[in-house]
């Protein structure tokens, strides 16, 4: 079943469009893996799934309901880390987490354990009562982490979930996403893109708001390469080099 | 219902752990307790001047100055008044600009939260921090009651003070709700305050207008001002017209604010 139905996605400001004609669906369980040079869409096409941005032209569908036409059945299934984390620097993580998980919805009674559960996934059980603003870069984007976990939503918008993390964190975290496929259908936007390859199946590459190449990846690399070995990089920089 | 309430806590506890709220309490009470001296001041000396020669010889503006309520309490609710258009915009400017910034507004936008429970949270919020700010100011009344000597009777005349106080209560939440809406326009806090000063002055003087138009624009001007809708009530008449008035800018500013929300979906 398809859990995401994006059809003819389209995203203009003005003169200038963001995103032109998006087609594509991610199945239950399935993670995608958005990839794209900087201000090629990956973020517009994030937020117009989460119901933030509307679009243009085109529907988007998540579980079946419209983002647009019914965007509070969407957003009660989908965990998102926009871009930029989204924190109040003045909160402590515990004080923040129990915020979101209000604003989710979830019910008082297993409101403190479910908080409990996602910094233990987001590896911040040490740090709940210390102020966001004090944080270092990696456990802030840990805590956005956490917070798009919380009330463990069916469909998880990650993105550039990595981003700011050190080499051994960045690891914590694409196993951490590894544990979630299957239970959760993700979405998930980078440029690092030996990322992708270790988590994600299938691929999406956008190049200034146009579908390049939407496939799995074990496809791509034997359409594109004439060698066994080529890598994803190799694929990416000669898709994108229009 | 209860997400409103947790977003109004979270306003609050900001204010709160942020020098911000501190900053203001102590701008309101330093420059009332100026004020508040100083009508004292007055108040001692036109009491002299009666005991030496009676009232009846004594110009007859200063007749405010027989008891404590109208010689001090009711014209520091004015000056309240006043202290209040000028420190409310600066607790309203964060309501929403300042979410817009942060990018949390993403956030609020994108969690199952309706955008008129976002509203009446954000509102409650402010409401808080402003009865915080304001509810300072019914120490001097209290100090007058514990201080004051009078003649005949009690001190003060209490339900006049209460009206009084209620009013400029009133006043503030009338301000946070304007300066909400403003807030809800822009990611720039200090345009937000700067903007929702520039509307509440003029609005609240426009009684100086109407002295140059004529008459029906003038009366509707005339009922439109802040000012001529607040003078009853700190004197301490329960006008239900001006209940009506405030009550409505209220709710019409919180419904701009929601439509202004609801816009981003269409943006």
């Amino acid at each position: 079943m398809a859990m995401i139905e994006v059809q003819n996605l389209t995203k203009r400001y003005r003169d200038r469009s963001a995103i032109e004609g998006l087609t594509f669906s991610v199945n239950e369980g399935e993670i995608l893996g958005f990839l794209g040079p900087n201000g090629a869409g990956k973020s517009t096409t994030m937020k117009i799934l989460t119901g933030f941005l509307p679009p243009s032209m085109g529907t988007a569908k998540v579980a079946g309901f419209d983002v647009f036409e019914q965007p509070l059945e969407v957003k009660r299934r989908i965990g998102y880390l926009p871009e930029t984390p989204p924190l109040y620097p003045e909160m402590t993580v515990r004080g923040y987490l129990k915020f979101v998980a209000e604003l989710k919805r979830v019910p008082g009674r297993g409101l403190k354990a479910e908080v409990n559960r996602v910094s233990g996934l987001a590896g911040l059980s040490d740090i709940m009562d210390r102020v966001i603003q004090n944080l270092s870069k990696g456990y802030k984007q840990r805590v956005g982490i956490a917070q798009a976990l919380l009330g463990s939503p069916p469909v998880l918008i990650l993105d550039e979930p990595t981003e700011g993390l050190d080499p051994s964190q960045r690891a914590d975290v694409r196993s951490l996403i590894k544990e979630l496929a299957g239970k959760h259908t993700l979405i998930l936007s980078t440029h690092i893109l030996p990322e992708v390859t270790m988590t994600c199946e299938k691929v999406l590459i956008i190049n200034q708001g146009k579908m390049v190449a939407y496939d799995e990846i074990k496809k791509l690399t034997s359409v594109h390469g004439q060698a066994e070995n080529v890598s994803l990089e190799e694929i990416f920089i000669k898709l994108t080099a229009a | 219902m209860r997400t409103a309430l947790a977003i109004a806590r979270k306003e609050l506890s900001i204010y709160f752990t942020t020098p911000w709220a501190y900053a203001v309490f102590t701008a309101m009470v330093a420059l009332s307790s100026f004020f508040f001296m100083g009508l004292l001041q007055s108040f001692q000396q036109a009491q002299e001047w009666a005991q030496a020669v009676g009232w009846n010889k004594l110009p007859p503006d200063l007749g405010a100055y027989r008891n404590l309520t109208d010689g001090v309490i009711v014209q520091l609710w004015g000056i309240v008044l006043i202290v209040t258009l000028f420190v409310a915009p600066f607790l309203s400017m964060r309501l929403f600009a300042e979410e817009k910034r942060n990018k949390t507004f993403e956030l609020l936008m994108t969690t199952p939260v309706r955008p008129i429970e976002l509203v009446l949270g954000k509102y409650l919020g402010g409401l808080g921090i402003i009865s915080a700010t304001l509810g300072l100011t019914i120490l001097f009344p209290l100090i007058l009651t514990a201080f004051g000597k009078s003649t005949s009777g009690a001190v003060l005349e209490w339900p006049t003070v209460l009206l009084g106080y209620g009013a400029v209560l009133l006043w503030g939440a009338t301000c946070m709700a304007v300066g909400m809406f403003i807030s809800s326009l822009t990611e720039s806090q200090m345009v937000a305050a700067l903007l929702t000063f520039v509307v509440l002055l003029p609005w609240m003087l426009l009684r100086g207008l109407a002295q140059g138009v004529e008459e029906p624009l003038r009366s509707f001007v005339n009922y439109m001002a802040f000012d001529s809708q607040l003078q009853n009530l700190i004197m301490g008449v329960l006008d239900l017209k001006a209940l009506v008035f405030f009550f409505s800018v209220i709710l019409f500013s919180l419904l701009l604010t929601h439509r202004s929300v609801e816009a981003q979906r269409w943006a």
